[in-house]
């Protein structure tokens, strides 16, 4: 084995700069960060940064969006632990430590020609909303679109007003909520009672899943069981890290280390991966 | 690269004593027990001998037991400052513009070369695999600063210990390669093999003190590889116990009954020379701030635990058997070998018994009991 010790200054684990530009309050609990990085990024849906605050530490967070040309990033960040709170203090103009982006990110070209259904859990929609973009942009690679999203609350419904933006972009969006409160006259349940609205032929479908775990696997199985290939049954897992390139051993699952060889993986990796 | 000579062994501590004066010398050493808690190179005790820096070569403890700690710390320490954040001008050359923190991040990666004398076959025949996890995909650049300015004089165990178990995995007591420089104890003399670059141009720079070695010489060392075969009180092959596991053989009650005797102290990871797991956390100093990477272990219910809190791995259950299954199934699949060299040490550590060595046993017994009904 080759040993390479970099003379120069590059060490992975080195974040870069990335200047906070704008931040929007979608949710109570949630905000997303307009971020302009220190050089261009190449990233995928699905791919993730690592994300820090100097003190704080830090934790890993998928894209929120397109790579564009300038230099900017988004991350939709819901405030729950040390480092979010972190974040969540932070103001316009302030920096923040990016490096990335790791992981294997969405395969979109399997849903070429095929229908698409997207389904979303709370924060899950996050990692899902570069597809969608990207789905209604190139509105014509795909069959029928469907989105499930479900939320806690009516108030808890993050990007609400692009919902009605992908709408009228010819998808078919269908919201419920766990609760809802006195102006919600929309579904109440969980997303997986929603199938009946989908519209899609299921067997030559193809599903992008993520959300807490307890959804992605009901909606898998249910999907399965709905006749679609395992193959094209596709979620984005999520787990404690430390590095982001499969060293530190904590995202270890089944055989595989999520940063690496996911996050994203089909129902037929997932089903193969062995316990524990 | 490879070449073979003898070493008077009145000769050794002037050549330690040379390889000194241009790398840091680690060796063996009885430890004095006073130090500072939480540094195992200083702290433990009185009578453990453990890896440290040399400071008079008389000292090594050459005839010391094979399972001494093994001197994983010296290429993946226990604490490992990464990066340092303090305010000042960035000297980043990257840095193209107008983002800029106001503050400098210092990389504090370890260059120091040192040469470690003494280590055993087991710990070399790790080395290879940890190679292999940290330096291929994304290589990771604080081990390969430490691997690259480390050089291993390695000896051969004439002497096994109780617990050692490497002769049935092939990772020791002596190695056919993989090595810098391999020493095998012949009394009067050591018989040198150079097994890489590195370790030929140490041998080659003080030739005057080599000699070629002679048809005695490689009979005694034949004559010590074989009585040292036959001092093994433990063999175990693990090959046999991965089948059972993949073939279903092992079934979750007997995990069960490995996780009731797991009292959780980690143990079994910080002394395995395989263990690769580490968490990453930032200390406040007044000067500044200091990401630093530390050892953790899957033994521990918060070593998965998620933002929010949730615990995929909160059953002990869960945890013995992802160890174990990392070792015995996942790395020969990933990295061409066990996670396990037969070093013994978690056999030594463990307060609940239930170290590789035990557990295998007791695995190889379900077999012979399913046989018998």
């Amino acid at each position: 084995m080759k040993i390479k010790d970099h003379k120069t200054d590059r060490n992975i684990y080195k974040p870069m700069n990335g200047r906070i530009d704008d931040i929007i309050q979608l949710t109570a609990d949630v905000r997303l960060f307009r971020v302009k990085t220190e050089i261009p990024l190449n990233y995928k849906p699905g791919q993730f940064f690592m994300v820090s605050v100097w003190g704080a530490g830090e934790v890993p967070i998928s894209v929120a969006s397109m790579p564009d040309k300038n230099r900017t990033l988004e991350l939709c960040i819901r405030r729950t632990g040390e480092v979010t709170t972190a974040i969540h203090s932070l103001e316009k103009g302030q920096t923040i430590g990016i490096r990335g982006p790791y992981g294997n990110g969405f395969p979109l070209d399997i849903s070429k020609g095929r229908d698409v259904v997207i389904v979303a859990g709370g924060i899950g929609i996050a990692p899902l909303r570069p597809i969608i973009q990207m789905l209604t942009r190139d509105r014509d690679d795909v069959g029928r679109v469907s989105v499930l999203y479900g939320s806690r609350t009516p108030d808890d419904i993050i990007f609400r007003d692009e919902t009605v933006e992908w709408a009228d972009n010819g998808i078919k969006v269908v919201l419920t909520v766990d609760k809802g409160n006195d102006s919600w006259n929309g579904n109440v349940g969980l997303v997986t009672g929603l199938w009946p609205e989908v519209l899609a032929d299921f067997k030559k479908a193809v599903a992008y899943i993520c959300g807490p775990d307890v959804m992605i696997k009901a909606a898998m199985r249910d999907l399965f069981f709905l006749g679609m290939p395992d193959e094209m049954i596709i979620t984005t897992l999520e787990s404690h890290m430390k590095c982001g390139i499969g060293k530190c051993g904590h995202c270890y699952y089944g055989a595989r280390y999520i940063c690496t060889d996911g996050p994203v993986f089909s129902y037929r990796d997932i089903k193969e991966m062995r316990e524990p | 690269m490879k070449g073979e000579f003898i070493l008077n062994k009145n000769h050794l501590s002037y050549w330690l004593r040379q390889l000194r004066k241009n790398r840091e010398l680690i060796g063996p050493l009885m430890n004095s027990g006073n130090g500072i808690p939480g540094n195992s190179q200083t702290f433990g005790g009185a009578n453990d001998i453990v890896f440290k820096s040399v400071d008079r070569i008389h000292e090594i403890v050459l005839d010391c037991p094979a399972s001494l700690p093994s001197p994983k710390e010296f290429i993946f320490p226990q604490y490992e400052p990464m990066l340092k954040y303090n305010r000042g001008e960035t000297t980043d050359k990257q840095k193209t513009d107008e983002i800029s923190s106001g503050f400098h991040i210092t990389d504090l990666k370890d260059r120091t070369r040192r040469v470690i004398f003494g280590v055993r076959s087991c710990d070399i025949s790790a080395l290879k695999l940890l190679d292999k996890f940290y330096l291929e995909g994304y290589s990771d650049p604080y081990y390969a600063a430490r691997r690259e300015n480390t050089l291993f004089i390695s000896i051969v165990c004439n002497n096994p210990d109780p617990t050692c178990f490497c002769i049935g995995l092939g990772t020791g007591p002596y190695l056919e390669g993989g090595f810098d420089i391999q020493m095998t104890d012949l009394g009067d003399r050591y018989f040198v093999q150079t097994g890489s670059s590195g370790g030929a141009k140490t041998v080659r720079a003080f030739s005057f003190l080599f000699s070629r070695p002679k048809k005695a010489d490689y009979e005694d060392q034949y004559e010590a590889f074989l009585s040292s075969k036959a001092r093994f009180q433990k063999r175990i092959s693990l090959e046999g116990i991965r089948q059972m596991i993949l073939e279903g053989k092992v079934k979750d009650a007997f995990w069960q009954s490995v996780a009731e005797r797991c009292f959780e102290c980690g143990g079994c990871v910080y002394e395995c020379p395989l263990c690769t797991c580490f968490t990453v956390t930032d200390r406040v100093y007044s000067e500044g701030i200091e990401r630093i990477r530390l050892w953790d272990t899957c033994m521990f219910k918060g070593f998965t635990r998620m933002a929010g809190g949730l615990l995929p791995n909160e059953k002990m259950v869960m945890r013995t058997k992802r160890w174990y299954y990392h070792k015995l199934i996942h790395y020969p699949e990933t990295l061409g070998g066990f996670g396990c060299v037969g070093c013994g040490r978690c056999t030594i550590t463990c307060p609940g018994r239930i170290d590789m060595a035990t557990v295998a046993t007791k695995i190889k017994g379900l077999a012979v009991n399913s046989q018998a009904s």
